[in-house]
Formats: structure tokens, C-alpha cells, sequence
């Protein structure tokens, strides 16, 4: 592949997906119908600010759908993945591990495969 | 780079997966819990004796048991925060068809019962009634809790066990029993006592499993979004 076409797959990367917070956040929403909050906020060890500007920015994409409820008198936050976000997800591990394998490896000076 | 990345994916989709199934399907030490209460239910009509307090507590079991589920979940198994398990279609499919089962036998029974007091200008005996409640909580208790496959037959039998306890029977043992209908009786329900023990079996694997899954949670919990 010419260095211009290599250029264009890696720009081609979504951005929205490609942020680690995100793309963490998707990864797990994908395992799951449902996730609170909580649980996710543990397993990305973001702050709740942190958290919800990259949930804000997913669920503006359409990737994500996210629902504010309440369980008693405590405010509850599910999230859950859209169809739109796990093909976005299935899309940039494609894209992800095909821009990987075109490039060369330092170590060996050949393309990876 | 990209093997790692796709790695770190892979396992976080499937960590939360393991997860999730603790919010439906895995019931870990709730199975155990079930698999003993059906035992005790199996053995315990037939042989205790049919005091007021025996019958109250062989009609309380299935109730006490599907609380003590919900408690496990929320304070145990799902303590880092509810989340719900995706189910696969087949999943979806067998939980439906198990549903149409209970739904479709609730109303024959509750037709031919209805039929049998039509006869008798509409008195049924109150313990009749209570046989048909438990009968139509057995429907909501399959659509709302029961999940696997061997969770449906465990609870079918507590909640069936509750409806013929409270008409005045019980399930007999096989071998107690010389009538026709008691011996076919006692053959069905002889599939019982085996699903808990395989539940009890399948209830201690998951634990086990659910430990080790806590410890993997664990290590990675708090590590930065992007080594995580």
C-alpha cells in the first residue's frame, strides 16, 4: 500500500471511537443490554465529570442511549450500546487491525503480518 | 500495538459479559440455595408431618427463595452496579417457549377447576384457591426470575410443590405410592431432587467463578482508560 493510502485508513479512524475513554466505554457497554453508571465508572477509573463528557459526546453520536431514572429516592444512570455504536465498534477494530498489520515494523523493517 | 488493543477489547467485553451473566442466568449461591430448597420441598412434603406450620413453610419456600435471589444479585453478585445480561436469541427463545408452557398449563387447570365448581354452583375449597394463586405466580415468577433452564424446573416444582400443599397434598416419593397415578406422579417428579442437585453443582462452579472474576474486576479497576 502506498504511504498516501496507509495516511488516508488512519485518518479514515473514526474519532469519536478512538479515544481510549470512549472506546473503553463502548468495549464494555458492548459485553452487556444494560449498564449502571456505577460499574462503569469503576471499571474506567474516570471521574464522574470525566465519564460523562465522553458518555455526552458518544450518545450525541448515536452510539450510545443513555436513561435517568430513579431507585427510590437515588438518581440512577443506564447506559446501554446502539446498534449504530456496535457497528462503529465492529468498524474500527477492522479498521484498527488493518492500518496495524500495513504498517512496517521498526524492529524488523518489513510490513507486519 | 493493535493485538494489544484488540486484546485489552476483547477482555473488557468479555469481563462484563461474565458479569452481566450474574444479573439473570448464573445464580451462583442462590442456585445452591435453590437446588437445597428443592430437596427440602421434595422430601420434606412426603415425610414431615402435615402440621399447619410444615404446610406453611412448604407454601413459603418458593416465595422466600426468589427474595433471597434478589438479595444475593444486588448485594453480592452485582455490587459494582446492575448490569444486565445480553441475552442470545436462543436464550430469548427458551425463556419465552418456557413462559408459553407455565401460561398454557395455568389456564387449563384454571379452566377445568373453574369447570368443576361451575358444577358445584361455584364453591371451591380455599385451599383450591390457593392452588390456583400459586398456580398464576408460577407464570409471573417464569417471565420475571426464572432465566436458565434448570432455574424453571427448580422453581416449577417449589411453586407446584406449594400449590398441591396447599390443596391438602403433596408430592409422593417414588415408592410410597401403589396407585396408577401416584407411581406416574412420583416418576415425574423423581426429575426434580436431580435438577437441584445439579443446580446445587452448577450454583458452586459459578461461585467459584464469580471469585475469580471479582479478583480480575478488581485488578483492573482504577487503572487509567487507556492501560485498562
Amino acid at each position: 500500500m502506498s504511504t498516501p493510502g496507509r495516511l488516508g485508513e488512519v485518518m479514515a479512524l473514526d474519532r469519536l471511537v478512538h479515544e481510549p475513554a470512549r472506546l473503553l466505554i463502548l468495549a464494555v457497554l458492548s459485553g452487556a443490554k444494560e449498564v449502571e453508571f456505577g460499574f462503569l465508572e469503576q471499571m474506567s477509573g474516570l471521574s464522574k465529570g470525566n465519564l460523562s463528557s465522553h458518555m455526552s459526546k458518544l450518545e450525541a453520536g448515536g452510539l450510545i442511549e443513555v436513561k435517568k431514572s430513579f431507585r427510590g429516592k437515588r438518581p440512577l444512570t443506564e447506559l446501554c450500546i446502539t446498534p449504530a455504536g456496535r457497528r462503529a465498534l465492529a468498524a474500527y477494530r477492522r479498521q484498527l487491525a488493518a492500518v496495524m498489520q500495513e504498517l512496517p515494523d521498526p524492529a524488523a523493517g518489513t510490513k507486519r503480518r | 500495538m493493535s493485538a494489544n488493543v484488540e486484546t485489552r477489547l476483547h477482555e473488557l467485553e468479555s469481563l462484563t459479559r461474565s458479569y452481566a451473566r450474574y444479573s439473570r442466568s448464573a445464580g451462583g449461591m442462590s442456585s445452591v440455595l435453590g437446588g437445597v430448597l428443592c430437596l427440602s420441598a421434595y422430601l420434606g412434603g412426603p415425610l414431615l408431618p402435615a402440621t399447619p406450620a410444615t404446610r406453611a413453610v412448604l407454601i413459603a419456600i418458593p416465595a422466600a427463595w426468589l427474595l433471597a435471589k434478589g438479595w444475593m444479585v444486588r448485594r453480592y453478585y452485582q455490587r459494582m452496579g446492575h448490569v444486565e445480561q445480553l441475552e442470545t436469541p436462543q436464550e430469548r427463545h427458551m425463556h419465552w417457549f418456557c413462559v408459553a408452557v407455565t401460561l398454557l398449563v395455568a389456564v387449563i387447570l384454571t379452566t377445568s377447576i373453574g369447570m368443576t365448581a361451575l358444577q358445584h354452583a361455584w364453591s371451591l375449597p380455599a385451599g383450591m384457591l390457593g392452588y390456583l394463586a400459586l398456580l398464576w405466580l408460577l407464570v409471573v415468577a417464569a417471565w420475571r426470575w426464572l432465566r436458565s433452564p434448570l432455574d424453571f424446573i427448580v422453581g416449577t416444582f417449589l411453586f407446584c410443590q406449594a400449590a398441591v400443599v396447599s390443596a391438602g397434598g403433596f408430592y409422593p416419593l417414588i415408592g410410597t405410592t401403589h396407585t396408577h397415578q401416584g407411581m406416574l406422579m412420583s416418576l415425574v417428579a423423581l426429575m426434580f431432587p436431580l435438577a437441584a442437585l445439579a443446580m446445587i453443582a452448577r450454583g458452586v462452579a459459578e461461585h467459584r467463578q464469580f471469585r475469580e472474576l471479582r479478583l480480575r474486576l478488581e485488578q483492573l479497576r482504577g487503572a487509567p482508560a487507556g492501560e485498562s
